[in-house]
């Protein structure tokens, strides 16, 4: 691979390239569903392909293609660099990239059982087994679940004279059954919604979670949730289980931290930020109890990686720091652009995609409030949410909503009834900033999001948030009863 | 990149690999697309790229058992491992009982959507027009960003049955947003086949002029307004109806709105939500994932639940006709209508502004979002553009809020729905009037 990459890159400069840096990705997935006791769909893929990225008269190009031979190393490569000339027509300046030391590195991704080993009877004979127990309880109209697993290999080269190889294997699972009534249906999911728990890591990930195991309780919840109060509006304290904490702190705190975002890089799409490169040391983004770090080196995070996609090396950096802003996710050319240097953020969604900054595994530190049920037993009245179910935010990040699948009031210390669509509402900064308690490590474990989508054209990150649950006070609940 | 002569035969060389690894009937989708986007923030271009992939996908089928593999190693070793995946899979899936078989070949035309100004549409030219977008913005001080994308795609399906289609698409899509000195924006956006067609110094003028009307913007209260609705809004609320509620899938599952109100009124008589990839200025295919013709299908009637979409598997199950609206296997979602449509009225755009005495005026949502699919109730923020209207005018910007609304009682308040509709979006995207609602739920703002 590496006489190709330098085909690329000998291409580019000698085209007149002044940066060249070039992303080969070979990747193999396969997909597995069931559905009320029938297979939906059991399939595999690959791609391959290679992308080169280039600066050429101040101005990025970029191109990409399937075809990884060498003539289309020099063709893609000279395309690559008359996009960037076009691109030098519309009010270019010069590119500054933070300095970095070009690295030759090799890194692997944990993996105790290789997903792709395991036979496709044993992986359904696991969602079936769930599927039979959670359509045993009555009521249940729908059962669903599934398991995905990717294996990537990467190799990355610049005209800096980096080389780096990295490969890695993922594996993701959830089930979730549906209890409809007379003009209503109500979700429940395990290990989490939207498609489950996802992991850096093989069949052991999977196996660990016991999905038969779970799926009475979450079908017995299902049932008794059609059947529930809606919850109603209110101002209340409100406790959030770790799983929704995980999006919560994704929309509200990862993305406007994204340094390309506060920029305005992604002000036509996906939005801008309520956060300014001003404000870094001294924002209070939320209470003394908020830290909240970005950390590339967590072992089995969706969100680790030995080398982001400009080359630079994972690294852990704090986001807000004791309730105070203390950090951006950037690349070289935005962390230059206010005096630092790259946080090890960037990203591409496979090789037809050029690399955006992305979260990597950011994460609400462990408080030391104990146990959820500690923090249950120490709040006089409120409600408890848990699992996603929706969301919605603003442009600038500020005002945002999120339903989730369940909800619990919460009277003189215990948890009482159950409660059907929770939905809360809140405006970023006040909510962090009325963060009075957060779990302490024995609750904290790592969510992986395997859905972030970002720029044009749509990239699909996997990212990853640790969480414990935690408490607000006075959150607006029940919005729009 | 490759033409639809090339998609063709790679699909049927596909077709006789997997026949001959065992399948007893498969299917081969061919994918080709040259995509080319120039994406543009501060006044500048700061994104610009190219990349060309032409991937197949083949099913495979044995007895009732089903398998799907896809590459985009498109060489004969590439093609044979992948059907040879494809047919393994199948081997050890379980059998389904439910599957009817793949879908014989049904008669339909199916003419190229290809513009050759689309195809000349190159990086300079792309330049070119994101120059004429960034113009206004400058000469007012304001920042602009935006994209300006081109797709050239080629599909091409064949099966062991005899299917065998396919065919070329262009499109184009130009965004714009002005962010002005006082911190007011403004949006403008078009989507089409054809290149020729995209007018960028007037889609910057009318995004930097929205800009310094926005600025200073006035806070509301929130609760039920009269609104008028520009496209970017509408299209929204007309695709969350159409996915979450319009599919014979849902349908069956008990997860939608049409559930026990087909035949019955469920909007305002004025909205007709219909499927439509056959109009004539329409981008998306006119063949499915399953090589069958798509047809113009009512899903919401002069306000009444009419009909969902189905493809081969379920209009066998439940013995509906095939409308032709199947996704790639394997699919979970079931059938989903991807070219929708909202059917035109008889006002004028201005007309609707001007019958409102106190209301507000949205340009385009963000982040829209379901909360309760069997009552399609949806939540979002404005963005880009949102005024007050008093006395029939649009008197002062309005700082954005956010909306919980049930999208089928905002339509059932339809006053009123314009000749003109705009293409929003991308792929087969969502052509839509404005309309004026008599009430539209708003709970709350941005700080």
């Amino acid at each position: 691979m590496r006489s190709f990459t330098q085909e690329c890159l000998d291409a580019a400069v000698a085209a007149g390239a002044t940066y060249a840096d070039v992303r080969v990705t070979d990747s193999r997935t396969q997909a597995l569903s069931v559905r009320n006791g029938v297979v939906e769909g059991v399939s595999s893929g690959s791609s391959f392909g290679f992308g080169v990225r280039v600066v050429a008269d101040g101005a990025w190009g970029f191109a990409a293609s399937s075809e990884v031979t060498s003539d289309s190393a020099a063709r893609v490569a000279k395309q690559a660099v008359a996009i960037a000339r076009a691109s030098a027509t519309v009010g270019a300046r010069p590119i500054v990239l933070s300095p970095l030391e070009p690295h030759t590195g090799r890194w692997s991704g944990p993996c105790v059982i290789d997903p792709f080993s395991v036979s496709t009877e044993d992986k359904l004979a696991l969602l079936f087994d769930a599927d039979e127990a959670m359509r045993a309880q009555s009521g249940i109209g729908l059962a669903t679940g599934s398991m995905s697993f990717l294996q990537e290999r990467k190799t990355f080269a610049s005209s800096e004279g980096a080389f780096i190889e990295q490969d890695w294997v993922e594996s993701s699972t959830g089930i979730a059954c549906y209890a409809i009534g007379d003009g209503d249906v109500v979700t429940r999911s395990y290990p989490n919604s939207h498609g489950g728990a996802c992991f850096q890591g093989g069949w052991e990930t999977i196996v660990a979670l016991d999905l038969a195991g779970n799926a009475p309780r979450i079908a017995g919840q299902a049932v008794e949730l059609l059947g529930a109060p809606l919850c109603p509006a209110d101002t209340t304290t409100l406790i959030l289980d770790g799983s929704q904490l995980a999006l919560q702190v994704h929309e509200s705190v990862g993305h406007p931290t994204e340094l390309d975002r506060v920029l305005g890089d992604e002000a036509a799409f996906a939005g801008t930020s309520w956060v300014a490169p001003g404000d870094l040391d001294t924002l209070r983004y939320g209470s003394p109890v908020v830290n909240i770090t970005a950390d590339a080196t967590v072992s089995g995070s969706l969100g680790s990686f030995g080398y982001d996609d400009e080359g630079v090396p994972a690294r852990r950096e704090d986001i807000v720091r004791e309730g105070i802003l203390a950090g951006f996710l950037s690349s070289r050319e935005s962390a230059a652009a206010i005096g630092r240097e790259s946080s090890g953020a960037m990203r591409a969604d496979g090789w037809a995609r050029t690399p955006l900054v992305r979260m990597t595994t950011v994460s609400l530190e462990p408080g030391d409030a104990g146990t959820l049920a500690d923090l249950i037993a120490d709040t006089d009245s409120g409600v408890y949410m848990e699992t996603n179910e929706s969301w919605s935010i603003d442009d600038r990040r500020l005002n945002f909503q999120f339903g989730c699948e369940i909800g619990w009031e919460i009277k003189n210390g215990t948890r009482g009834r159950m409660l059907r669509n929770p939905v809360y509402t809140g405006i970023t900064p006040e909510f962090w900033g009325a963060c009075d308690a957060v779990c302490s490590r024995s609750e904290w474990r790592v969510w992986g999001l395997d859905n972030c989508g970002k720029g044009e054209p749509m990239q699909v990150a996997h990212v990853a948030h640790g969480a414990a649950p935690a408490r607000f006070r006075n959150v607006r609940i029940g919005v729009g009863r | 990149m490759i033409d639809t002569t090339r998609g063709r035969a790679l699909a049927t060389e596909a077709v006789a690999f997997a026949l001959a690894s065992g399948a007893e009937q498969a299917e081969a989708l061919v994918a080709a697309s040259d995509h080319a986007l120039t994406r543009f923030a501060g006044n500048r271009i700061h994104q610009n790229m190219s990349s060309e992939d032409t991937e197949i996908s083949v099913r495979a089928v044995i007895g009732t058992k089903i398998g799907v593999a896809s590459t985009n190693r498109v060489d004969p070793q590439g093609l044979e491992d992948c059907c040879g995946a494809a047919a393994e899979a199948a081997r050890l899936a379980p059998e389904d009982p439910s599957f009817p078989g793949l879908p014989a070949p049904r008669d339909g035309e199916h003419a190229d959507r290809v513009s050759a100004s689309t195809l000349e549409f190159d990086a300079a030219r792309r330049a070119e027009a994101v120059s004429a977008m960034v113009a206004a913005s400058t000469e007012t001080g304001a920042i602009a960003a935006g994209g300006v994308a081109r797709d050239h795609s080629v599909l091409a399906i064949a099966n062991s049955l005899g299917t065998d289609v396919a065919m070329t698409r262009t499109t184009v899509r130009a965004t714009v947003l002005s962010t002005g000195a006082a911190g007011g924006t403004g949006w403008a956006s078009f989507s089409g086949r054809d290149a020729s067609g995209l007018d960028a110094a007037a889609l910057g003028t009318m995004a930097a002029d929205t800009a310094r009307r926005s600025a200073d913007p006035l806070e509301l209260d929130a609760g039920a307004y009269t609104v008028v609705l520009a496209p970017e809004a509408v299209a929204d609320i007309a695709q969350f109806i159409a996915w979450y509620g319009c599919s014979i899938k849902s349908v069956e599952e008990g997860r939608s709105f049409m559930n026990g109100k087909l035949g019955q009124r469920v909007t305002s008589p004025l909205i007709t939500l219909v499927d439509d990839a056959l109009r004539a200025s329409a981008t998306g295919l006119t063949f499915d994932y399953e090589g069958q013709p798509k047809t113009r299908v009512a899903l919401i009637d002069a306000g009444i639940a009419a009909s969902p979409v189905t493809d081969s598997y379920w209009a066998a199950r439940t013995g509906r006709p095939n409308t032709g609206h199947a996704l790639p296997a394997p699919n979970s979602q079931g059938p989903l209508p991807l070219d929708v449509a909202i059917e035109a009225g008889d006002a004028k755009a201005s007309a609707l502004i001007a019958s409102v005495k106190r209301g507000i005026y949205v340009t385009r949502f963000h982040y829209v979002n379901i909360e309760d699919p069997t009552r399609v109730t949806l939540t979002g923020m404005t963005r880009n553009g949102t005024f007050l209207i008093e006395n029939g005018e649009l008197t002062r910007p309005v700082k954005d809020l956010r909306f919980t609304q049930p999208a089928l009682e905002a339509l059932d308040t339809t006053l009123g729905v314009s000749a003109y509709r705009q293409l929003v979006g991308e792929d087969g995207g969502a052509f839509v009037p404005y309309l004026l609602l008599e009430r539209f739920t708003f709970t709350g703002r941005t700080a």
